[in-house]
């Protein structure tokens, strides 16, 4: 985070947890790229790449234990409150929730040399949209996170319904295609599989949108705004 | 600048210092290269090649000086690069326009020229690189040239939001100063989105035309076949034929120029439009060349609520074809005697702007095709599309923006497109940094929305007015 760990007295009290969330981003920039390759992978029917991705998860696992590890020191040596705690709470929640994202990356991946086996589907690309949607999720998130910005974790989680939409889209579809067509039951199979394992992405990055909010303001993101309708009309119409 | 003018007159002096640092520096070299012969790191060969070379620079760099000094057109000026050289470097990576940046310990940006705070979009300068750059392979390199190990050139991409395809070049640098890190990272970021892209444009436009040229093509060559053989002398079937013929290559056609546009399109996606472009004033344009066509099926095409003077950032043919399509699609979808309904707002934001505030019906499907970046302070100027057609089953609005998707796979019949026109409509917007969204319900009809962001015509005029002073003391 660069601006608000204000000034202690403790210089190294600041640098430390500016380093944590520098570790939390950077956890989160290698969960990106495995979702990232892992969908590569998935659309350019690439083994090699999927292979890659898996061998990443126990990066992301690593990263989770030592992040932590630093956490519990942080708290035990600095007893930090107010937003310094809320600072170090946060980085425990969001790397769980990016290791999450790093284990559906993996799962993702684990699919593609099964998937490649049977003929290229039409909806290998309504796969793909969905899934650059569930990146940009978790790209802006992390943003988010990084940059301080509550209303930009405010988007992500209030857009959530948008990845709803494409999972339930795209499950109805493929249940229809794999009901009319025998071939088709064993690609829709991994392919929902897939989906799935985003539209679950997709939800880790409510999550940390919500840890987001909460680190930046101190109130539960479902208190201020309350989920199902979309407060955000400005203008009229 | 005004700087480097005042240092003019002094200018002559300036060779002087430097040429002696460059032979001091010279000697220094071979004194360090003896004692490590002495001390038997180095054997006497690479001891005796080693100071010849850098004897030999000394020279060179000696008669060079020199001979600069004669009276030829260049002195005057080479002397005051001498004595620029510090302030001339920094404006060289200050003006670059290539990210360039400084690391140093702890993964910290020590320096960053403007052209990089602008590519990563950097606030504080002496951030923490991995909040801004959270590629892992680029932190590693990173972090290697860090400890003055090797340099490395990392390639990365990103698919969401935009998509972009960057080498970085990383380089350690060993700087004069004291304390235990004396190693920095150079970091020099090249953009590859342009040829990565066009690369796989060729490819994916290859790869399009002939699946999709192959059915058309091959009902015209049966065609030939049976016009040239059982129906040779059959008037009517001829007739009858060259009408099918005639449809099948007007398709193809339209795939073609379909597919160029949209290649053409994808290929600038990441280029931001200049330009501007009146939003209302354009519709009513779209609305008058399409209304031939609105006519001919007694459709009634209405510019519904327009707020005067909405003024968008965009390149104004390429809007055109997202408006054209949109409408064209609205009439292609409506009954007869429907009516098709075009609104025009202003000053929006991002969420106001991609879905209108009242619903079609309670229980209808919408969804965002594409929607930029959230930036809380930008407005947007929306074109709304409404017509009273069918209705688009929820379950395929996920894939509309998809080329070559068609609903209910309507692939012939007098309605058929080519299924790429709502995928150039997004990728157009795209571009724009717009956003692109559709509302539904079946039975009641369908609501496009795309919206692209104001132009700001005050930060357009002042940013002109620096540009002019600049020039200005550059003469």
């Amino acid at each position: 985070m660069v601006t608000p760990v204000s000034a202690h007295i403790v210089k190294a009290f600041s640098e430390e947890l500016e380093q944590l969330s520098a570790d939390v981003s950077a956890m989160g920039g290698l969960a990106e790229s495995m979702v990232t390759d892992a969908l590569e992978a998935a659309s350019t029917r690439d083994a090699e790449l999927a292979g890659i991705v898996m061998a990443r998860d126990a990066e992301v696992d690593e990263y989770e234990r030592t992040i932590e590890k630093k956490i519990i020191r942080l708290l035990a040596l600095r007893q930090p409150i107010a937003q310094d705690l809320r600072t170090c709470i946060a980085a425990l929640k969001i790397v769980n929730d990016v290791e999450r994202v790093g284990d559906l990356a993996k799962s993702i991946a684990r699919r593609v040399p099964t998937l490649i086996e049977s003929e290229p589907t039409e909806f290998a690309a309504a796969v793909d949209g969905m899934g650059r949607l569930v990146q940009s999720h978790l790209n802006e998130v992390l943003d988010a996170y990084a940059t301080g910005n509550a209303e930009k974790a405010i988007a992500v989680w209030e857009r959530d319904d948008n990845v709803d939409e494409h999972y339930n889209a795209l499950f109805r579809e493929l249940v229809n295609a794999m009901a009319d067509e025998k071939s088709m039951i064993e690609p829709g199979a991994h392919l929902l599989f897939i989906a799935k394992n985003l539209e679950r992405i997709g939800d880790h990055a409510t999550n940390i949108a919500e840890v987001v909010h909460y680190l930046v303001t101190g109130a539960d993101i479902a208190e201020t705004r309350p989920r199902g309708t979309r407060p955000t009309y400005q203008g009229g119409e | 600048m005004d700087r480097d003018r005042q240092n003019q007159p002094q200018g002559q002096a300036a060779g002087e210092p430097r040429r002696r640092d460059v032979v001091l520096m010279a000697l220094l070299g071979i004194a360090v290269l003896a004692v490590l012969a002495f001390s038997g790191e180095l054997s006497a060969p690479a001891f005796l090649a080693g100071a010849l070379a850098l004897a030999a620079l000394g020279v060179v760099y000696f008669l060079i000086a020199a001979s600069g000094s004669d009276p030829s057109p260049m002195p005057q000026i080479a002397p005051v690069r001498h004595e620029a050289v510090p302030q001339t470097s920094e404006i060289l990576v200050e003006r670059l326009p290539i990210p360039v940046l400084l690391i140093g310990p702890g993964g910290r940006i020590e320096r960053a020229n403007p052209a990089a705070r602008a590519f990563l979009g950097l606030g504080a300068e002496r951030g923490l690189l991995s909040t801004v750059l959270r590629q892992p392979r680029v932190l590693e390199a990173v972090s290697v040239a860090l400890r003055g190990e090797r340099g490395a050139t990392v390639e990365y991409s990103t698919v969401a939001p935009l998509e972009s395809h960057v080498r970085a070049f990383i380089e350690p640098i060993r700087l004069d100063v004291t304390g235990p890190m004396p190693f920095r990272a150079m970091m020099v970021l090249a953009d590859d989105t342009s040829s990565k892209r066009a690369e796989r444009m060729r490819a994916d436009f290859l790869a399009n035309a002939s699946h999709e040229l192959r059915t058309p093509l091959a009902s015209l060559s049966g065609f030939i076949e049976t016009l040239n053989g059982p129906a040779r002398d059959d008037e009517e079937a001829r007739e009858r034929f060259l009408g099918i013929m005639q449809v099948q290559t007007d398709r193809m056609r339209r795939l073609i120029n379909d597919l160029l546009s949209l290649s053409r399109v994808e290929m600038n996606e990441h280029v931001p439009p200049t330009g501007d472009v009146d939003l209302s004033l354009l519709v009513q344009e779209v609305v008058e060349s399409l209304s031939p066509v609105a006519l001919r099926r007694s459709i009634k095409l209405s510019i519904g609520q327009c707020d005067t003077k909405t003024v968008v950032r965009g390149d104004r043919d390429q809007l055109f074809e997202v408006v054209e399509n949109l409408l064209g699609n609205a009439i292609k979808y409506s009954s007869d005697e429907a009516e098709v309904c075009v609104c025009v707002y202003h000053d929006r934001t991002r969420d106001s702007a991609e879905q209108a505030h009242e619903r079609l019906t309670p229980d209808s499907g919408r969804l965002t095709l594409t929607s930029p970046v959230l930036d809380a302070d930008q407005r947007y100027g929306v074109v709304r599309v409404r017509d009273a057609g069918a209705g688009i089953e929820r379950r395929f609005l996920p894939r509309l923006a998809e080329r070559f998707f068609r609903v209910d796979g309507q692939k012939s019949g007098p309605r058929s497109g080519t299924g790429l026109g709502l995928a150039i409509v997004k990728h157009i917007v795209n571009r724009h940094r717009g956003g692109f969204s559709v509302e539904s319900a079946p039975g009641i009809g369908t609501v496009f929305s795309v919206f692209f962001p104001v132009s700001d015509s005050g930060a357009e005029a002042n940013s002109t007015v620096e540009s002019k002073v600049a020039t200005s003391t550059d003469a």
